[in-house]
């Protein structure tokens, strides 16, 4: 009921826009086939607002938001990968607040709508704390790709607890096969991938709170928990578990990464990495058939139940005006989550959309596993201040590939931290 | 000089040996990326660069026809074919092959491998396969086949399709051809002209004649089959011109007059003004992006073509102006004094007798600031690309392909190097010119 | 309007714009403000001979305090301040005096930026210097050195990014098993049988590695220059060393080298100024990661992604003042010519 309600002050939104028709650009992270589908998306609200929008892409989109927001001239609306950033960005005044009524819509009709309204709230530059960022496209991370067809090769199963993926490892390499593919690398961004894997063994070895305290630095970086957790990302990065050796974890490209899966004789059987992948597996790889994904499991013995860690992209007004908040009002429609949920590659909490939308089976039961999390975190580090979550972090994890101890890169990152207060 | 007796042939043998060392030490890079953009991702990830003229052996996961393709012979089912021409490649010759991610060269050509679900596959080492199987074959595909094959040398222009769009390649050489055919004509009309403009009309027609062309048939009639470029390269191409020429041209006006007034012309306060401007050679100019930028859009210039002008102006200018004017205080005194007696002004002797004796170090400035402002990335990001979408510059698009496509050595290859193309073009053309204003300005 | 016109069009109006300045302000001078005719025609001519400097320079003046010049102060004042939101969302600046450069010094990121500096000063113009006159030397007496001189000096006109990933090709590892694509591991691995290495992330020599790139860029720099100096060379000086019978080798090192010092030095202090500024190969290579940081690419971290103006702009001034001596040098040499 009230959820049509919303939709009919959309619908008029969207209407009344036709009036008088504005410029809209939208700045955001995504290129290549995701640039093609948020183009769709955005052509869509054009048609019918009538609105003239445009999208750029950058992959240095972090770097390249704060010059133009501290030189004024920002986009009207940025779409942020982390909300580190956009909280940054909120406290120094960048940020318009969404529209009134935007926090119940998503409480209503988002799965765990409470958590994507804190996830989205910040305080202004007077310190109150107001709803600036919309999250439309998320992301599930706590997933291992693997392909069936090795798996059968080789009489494996897929594994259902941590201690069964452990047993499955030791298994592999009694086999003479490398279990893992795993890939740091991401230009300047080289190092995030690991603290994916850092915050996943966080949620597995430490209950949901600790993993809260942790974000907010409420226990420091080299706390033992943080650095069990370190180390125990650390366990799998141990020569003869992962492909070509602890050196090259570093030091090989994410992109790059995947495609040992898929070599004759494949160089790995398994990769730890988020839901958009896929799109750089090689060229006609087909998930669901050629490759596919378990969740990546808890320890039975720790009884943390099902932790689920995602990630998503906000989207916020850098410069008001009246099509930016017509367009968060589109992405209030299952319509604008439906064009893109077709074009693959697209998860959303959204519990109102037609779940046969999704282009395949694969992407279904991803959005499956992020309805069903009993404790479902958000990137940690998307969380922690950019010096530390798009920068001591990152760079310590490499540091921690490359052969340090993982409680002198804690206390490093701790000391960064530090620094930024 | 050299011909001391004794010494001479085996000194200069030994001389020739270590450059020709030298030379191939120093283009080995570039012809390796050079030669990685013709070829296919399998190539690349195969061989590397420098075996591209030899078959390579490669392992290749390959698919039998989907089972729908089977026929009853004899009470079986049966499933014949080639396994190249399932996938459309090329038939290679077969050294191994397996069934299994287990053993991927298990088996021999000519073998008959015993497959999980009880079906047997015989492969002979051109590809030709049949599958037998006493049950009815089920499932969704054919079955994988890893071979190992000896594949010939490949080369492709596809790269360049993907990353420019179709054929653009081939148009821009049939334009470079008509260009040249252009100069080659140029210069024999114009070879009684006086040597500059002898020198420089033929290459601005030719190079005039190849933008009218490229103008008049558009570049780019589409992206390439399984393309992954949004962009619009053509578009880029274009901006990046747009930049780059008054971005060229603007500096070395202003630094001509202020290098002439700096050489010839006697106020108070010049030798502290000379100082200054070599003090500021060396500032970086990541400092000045933030504070400028804030500028520009307080003065209402925005992010636009006029601001990154002037940007590139300001930070080309110290180089400018100490080129220049080291080039001009070496000029013959007696030519400026003999014009003051004659009653020239001083804007005529500059702009009738300074400018045209310092062309030299004018070009090779001008080509000094080509170079840079084509190669640029940082300003561009800065003072021009917004969020409009309208503006964007080779150099960007570039980073953004390798941003998306970080592991394709070929599409980065390829993007790198059509990168590199036109400055390298640029540079062999005018390169007498860029060494000689270098030395004016710093060999007495 | 075709976008290739509209370029075409803001070309000619933006150096339209520019010559027409110099144009009619000179014409303004002669004939409108101290016209050269009637009863003060020689005052004015003097009049106007006093201001024509101060015509053709301020333009480049006024770019060049605006663009250079103010940023440098800027910064100082960045540097010396903390940026901070108030609650009504204006940003002030307090003075914290040497508060972030005494934060800067506890980071170990910094001293590893600035270590790595300085073996690259060390490094990088040495090597471009000493290759560029070996190359000079040879090429200059053979029938094609001329060609030679120009592959030499190629990778000048080649762009930081495309050097890095012309250089990231050649660095390349593949697993022990696959064939090798980039060409240290290749022949690395058929040298010494060992397992390829992960070049760019060896502790140490990684920095060298990045410096190489920086040297085959700058090495046809250097060699253009010197060559024409050793041209200048009298020839006398080494008729005279020939009769004495002096070897190839004396005469190249002990009367060639020392007549063109002043030349090596000028060339050795403008790599220098590149290597201080240097920042897109580490930027596009590294990132700075395993040891490799450099100055300036620190300062573009502690900007844009710490967005920490306070320590970004210290370390900015760190370069300025190693920058410093080679400005003295530079102004010296300047005035010494002025003489």
């Amino acid at each position: 009921m009230k959820s049509s309600f919303y939709l009919s002050v959309a619908a008029l939104a969207l209407s009344a826009g036709i009036a008088h028709a504005e410029k809209l650009t939208v700045f955001g992270p995504w290129l290549g086939p995701d640039q093609e589908a948020v183009q769709t998306v955005l052509s869509a609200f054009a048609e019918q607002s009538g609105h003239d929008v445009s999208y750029v892409g950058s992959d240095s989109f972090e770097q390249q938001i704060v010059v133009d927001a501290e030189a004024g001239s920002a986009p009207h609306v940025a779409v942020f990968p982390q909300p580190g950033l956009a909280s940054d960005m909120a406290s120094r005044g960048f940020l318009t607040p969404l529209k009134d009524g935007t926090a119940d819509w998503i409480r209503e009709n988002y799965a765990a709508g409470d958590s994507w309204v804190s996830l989205g709230s910040y305080a202004d530059a007077g310190g109150a704390e107001k709803l600036f960022g919309f999250f439309y496209k998320v992301d599930v991370k706590s997933l291992v790709w693997y392909s069936p067809e090795n798996f059968e090769d080789f009489g494996y199963d897929v594994p259902t607890t941590m201690e069964e993926l452990k047993a499955l490892e030791a298994q592999m390499i009694e086999d003479g096969e490398t279990p893992w593919c795993i890939g740091l690398g991401s230009g300047g961004a080289t190092g995030w991938p690991a603290t994916d894997w850092v915050e996943d063994m966080m949620l597995r070895t430490q209950s949901p709170e600790v993993y809260d305290q942790w974000v907010a630095n409420e226990i420091p970086f080299d706390d033992p928990a943080v650095v069990g957790a370190i180390e125990a990302f650390g366990a799998f990065i141990e020569d003869g578990k992962v492909a070509g050796g602890r050196g090259a974890v570093a030091s090989t490209d994410f992109r790059d990464s995947p495609k040992g899966l898929f070599d004759a004789p494949p160089q790995c059987m398994m990769h730890h990495q988020a839901s958009f992948i896929p799109a750089f597996f090689p060229e006609g790889t087909e998930v669901g058939l050629d490759a596919d994904f378990f969740y990546f499991p808890a320890y039975e013995g720790k009884d943390l139940g099902q932790p689920v860690l995602g990630a998503g992209t906000l989207w916020a007004i850098t410069n008001e005006n009246q099509a930016a908040h017509d367009l968060i009002a589109f992405l209030q429609t299952s319509e604008a989550h439906e064009i893109w949920m077709e074009l693959g590659g697209f998860l959303t909490p959204l519990k109102t959309v037609d779940t046969s939308k999704f282009s395949d089976e694969p992407t279904a039961k991803m959005n499956g596993i992020l309805l069903d999390a009993t404790t479902f975190r958000f990137d940690g580090s998307d969380l922690m201040p950019g010096g530390v979550g798009a920068g001591s972090f990152w760079t310590g994890m490499v540091d921690y590939a490359g052969g340090k101890p993982a409680a002198d890169v804690a206390k490093a990152i701790q000391n960064s931290w530090d620094a930024l207060k | 000089m050299d011909n001391i007796a004794g010494h001479k042939s085996s000194l200069t043998w030994a001389v020739h040996i270590s450059v020709v060392l030298l030379v191939a030490l120093w283009l080995f890079p570039t012809v390796g990326l050079f030669v990685s953009s013709f070829r296919t991702a399998d190539q690349i990830a195969s061989s590397g660069w420098w075996n591209a003229m030899f078959p390579t052996e490669q392992s290749l996961t390959l698919r039998t026809a989907d089972p729908d393709a089977q026929v009853q012979q004899d009470g079986v089912y049966v499933i014949e074919g080639n396994l190249f021409a399932v996938e459309g490649r090329d038939p290679a010759p077969i050294s191994t092959f397996g069934i299994s991610s287990r053993d991927v060269s298990a088996f021999q050509p000519g073998d008959t491998a015993e497959l999980r679900d009880g079906s047997a596959l015989t492969l002979q080492a051109n590809g030709d396969y049949r599958l037998v199987s006493a049950e009815e074959i089920t499932g969704t595909r054919g079955s994988r086949v890893f071979v190992s094959a000896e594949i010939p040398p490949e080369f492709t222009l596809r790269n360049y399709d993907t990353v420019l769009g179709q054929d653009v390649v081939q148009r821009l050489l049939m334009f470079v051809g008509a260009g040249l055919v252009l100069w080659g004509v140029a210069r024999f009309v114009l070879s009684s002209q006086p040597p500059v403009v002898a020198q420089a009309l033929p290459v601005v027609a030719g190079l005039a004649l190849m933008a009218a062309l490229a103008v008049g048939f558009g570049l780019s009639s589409g992206a390439a089959e399984g393309a992954q470029t949004t962009d619009d390269m053509a578009r880029a191409f274009l901006s990046t011109l747009t930049v780059t020429i008054p971005a060229t041209i603007i500096p070395i006006v202003v630094a001509a007059f202020a290098a002439y007034a700096l050489a010839w012309m006697d106020f108070p306060g010049r030798a502290l003004l000379i100082a200054f401007v070599v003090g500021l050679l060396v500032v970086p100019l990541q400092l000045a992006l933030i504070p400028l930028l804030k500028l520009h859009l307080s003065m209402g210039i925005g992010k636009g073509y006029l601001g990154v002008w002037l940007a590139h102006t300001g930070f080309g200018l110290p180089l400018a102006v100490y080129l220049l004017r080291n080039y001009m205080v070496g000029l013959p005194r007696d030519i400026i004094e003999n014009a003051r007696v004659d009653g020239a002004t001083e804007f005529q002797i500059f702009t009738k007798i300074i400018l045209p004796l310092s062309f030299p170090a004018l070009a090779s400035f001008a080509i000094f600031q080509f170079l840079w402002t084509w190669n640029d990335l940082l300003v561009a990001k800065v003072f021009l690309i917004d969020a409009s979408g309208q503006t964007t510059v080779m150099t960007n698009q570039i980073v953004e392909l390798l941003g998306t496509r970080g592991g394709n050595w070929e599409i980065l290859a390829t993007a790198a190097f059509v990168s590199i193309a036109v400055p390298l073009v640029v540079f062999f053309a005018m390169q007498r010119y860029l060494v000689r204003g270098l030395l004016a300005g710093s060999v007495k | 309007m075709h976008p290739a016109l509209q370029g075409l069009l803001t070309i000619v109006i933006g150096v339209g714009a520019c010559l027409s300045y110099f144009w009619a302000s000179n014409q303004f001078l002669d004939r409108v403000l101290f016209p050269a005719k009637g009863p003060n025609a020689g005052r004015n001519i003097n009049r106007a001979n006093m201001i024509r400097p101060w015509l053709f320079l301020f333009p480049a003046l006024f770019a060049l305090s605006l663009y250079l010049a103010y940023p440098v102060f800027e910064t100082i004042r960045l540097s010396l301040t903390d940026r901070v939101t108030q609650p009504d969302g204006t940003t002030v600046y307090h003075f914290v005096g040497l508060g972030n450069y005494i934060q800067m010094s506890g980071d170990p990121k910094f001293w590893e930026a600035l270590w790595n500096n300085m073996l690259w000063l060390i490094v990088v113009p040495a090597l471009s210097t000493a290759f560029g006159l070996m190359a000079a030397q040879l090429t200059d007496r053979i029938t094609w050195g001329n060609v030679a001189k120009s592959l030499i000096f190629m990778p000048m006109a080649i762009s930081f990014v495309g050097a890095a990933v012309i250089w990231k090709l050649i660095y390349d590892a593949r697993p022990p098993d696959a064939a090798q694509i980039g060409v240290l591991n290749a022949v690395y691995v058929s040298l010494t049988g060992n397992d390829p290495q992960q070049w760019l992330t060896v502790p140490f020599w990684n920095s060298f590695l990045l410096m190489v790139v920086l040297v085959w860029i700058q090495t046809g720099f250097a060699m253009v220059i010197l060559s024409a100096a050793l041209r200048g060379i009298p020839e006398e000086t080494i008729e005279a060393a020939i009769v004495d019978g002096a070897n190839p080798f004396q005469i190249f090192f002990k009367i060639k080298v020392p007549q063109i010092m002043p030349t090596i030095m000028l060339v050795w202090t403008t790599i220098t100024l590149v290597v201080l500024k240097i920042f897109d190969i580490v930027f596009a290579m590294t990132n700075g990661q395993w040891g490799t940081q450099v100055l300036a690419n620190y300062m573009f971290n502690q900007l844009f992604v710490t967005r920490d103006w306070g320590v970004g702009s210290a370390s900015a001034m760190v370069i300025m003042l190693l920058v410093t001596p080679i400005l003295v040098w530079n102004v010296r040499q300047a005035r010494k010519e002025m003489r």
